[in-house]
């Protein structure tokens, strides 16, 4: 049953391929951010939408990468799934800003419906096919930016329900939203040595 | 909590991968377990005992290693 191999070792073009990879998604990373910051009329809801988006489309290129390098069956599709789910959630937070030049906003809002259904059946999948540990990272995040966004909301709201500062739009809400699930997910991957 | 995991893989010349197929999970979830990062379920306890043959007691224990 066992192969009795050694733990495999990448070969010299794979490191380089990876190296190359990385190099390639910092680059464009890097320019896109500088473009957006450059772009001084730009709301900080979008810039951090943006941010996020780049940064979510980046993660799941990564891990097609290291899937397409580093083969794993088990937990089987486990590995496809992270990345349509990494993807399609770059997609949407990108759709409302840069779709409308492309449709009318009810299409590109019906289109953004239809992706969600996707990611989550998708979600749901990973959930399902994932291993325990892989499960307990997926509750883990869960719990620490609930956490986190419970606390944060409520303060939020008494100090702008006192007039203290003012109102964020339901589109800056998603963004910090999002930055809080992508880091509180980092921590608790690297928690359990992912990473 | 410690085990002896490492030991009883590399007893036998396993990789990680081949580990993790017999179990049914990741190669990341055998390292975690490996360096103590992640306690398993009783059930996968349990699974790792038969793979190795060996009670669970004497693969994992709550004192130092």
């Amino acid at each position: 049953m066992m192969s009795q191999a050694e733990d495999r070792r990448q070969s010299l073009p794979q490191k380089i391929g990876i190296a190359v990879v990385l190099g390639g998604l910092g680059a464009l990373t890097g320019y896109g951010m500088a473009q957006i910051f450059k772009d001084e009329g730009a709301p900080w809801p979008d810039v951090l939408a943006m941010a996020m988006a780049v940064a979510l489309i980046a993660v799941g290129l990564l891990s097609a990468a290291v899937m397409a390098t580093r083969p794993s069956s088990v937990p089987k599709g486990c590995g496809i799934l992270q990345v349509v789910v990494f993807l399609l959630a770059g997609v949407m937070l990108l759709a409302p800003m840069y779709a409308p030049a492309l449709a009318t906003p009810d299409v590109v809002f019906g289109g953004i419906v239809v992706l969600l259904a996707i990611q989550t059946v998708a979600n749901v999948l990973l959930w399902r096919r994932a291993d325990e540990m892989l499960r307990q990272v997926m509750a883990d995040t869960s719990v620490m930016a609930f956490w986190a966004l419970q606390t944060a909301l409520f303060l939020y709201a008494a100090a702008e329900r006192l007039g203290l500062i003012e109102t964020i739009s339901g589109w800056g809400l998603t963004g910090i939203l999002m930055a809080v699930y992508l880091l509180a997910s980092i921590v608790a991957s690297a928690r359990r040595g992912i990473t | 909590m410690n085990n002896r995991l490492k030991v009883l893989r590399a007893e036998r010349n396993w990789s990680q991968a081949d580990l993790a197929a017999a179990l049914g999970v990741s190669r990341q979830t055998v390292n975690a377990l490996e360096t103590g990062r992640y306690d398993p379920s009783l059930p996968l306890a349990f699974k790792i005992a038969r793979v190795f043959s060996q009670p669970i007691e004497s693969i994992f224990s709550d004192t130092g290693a």
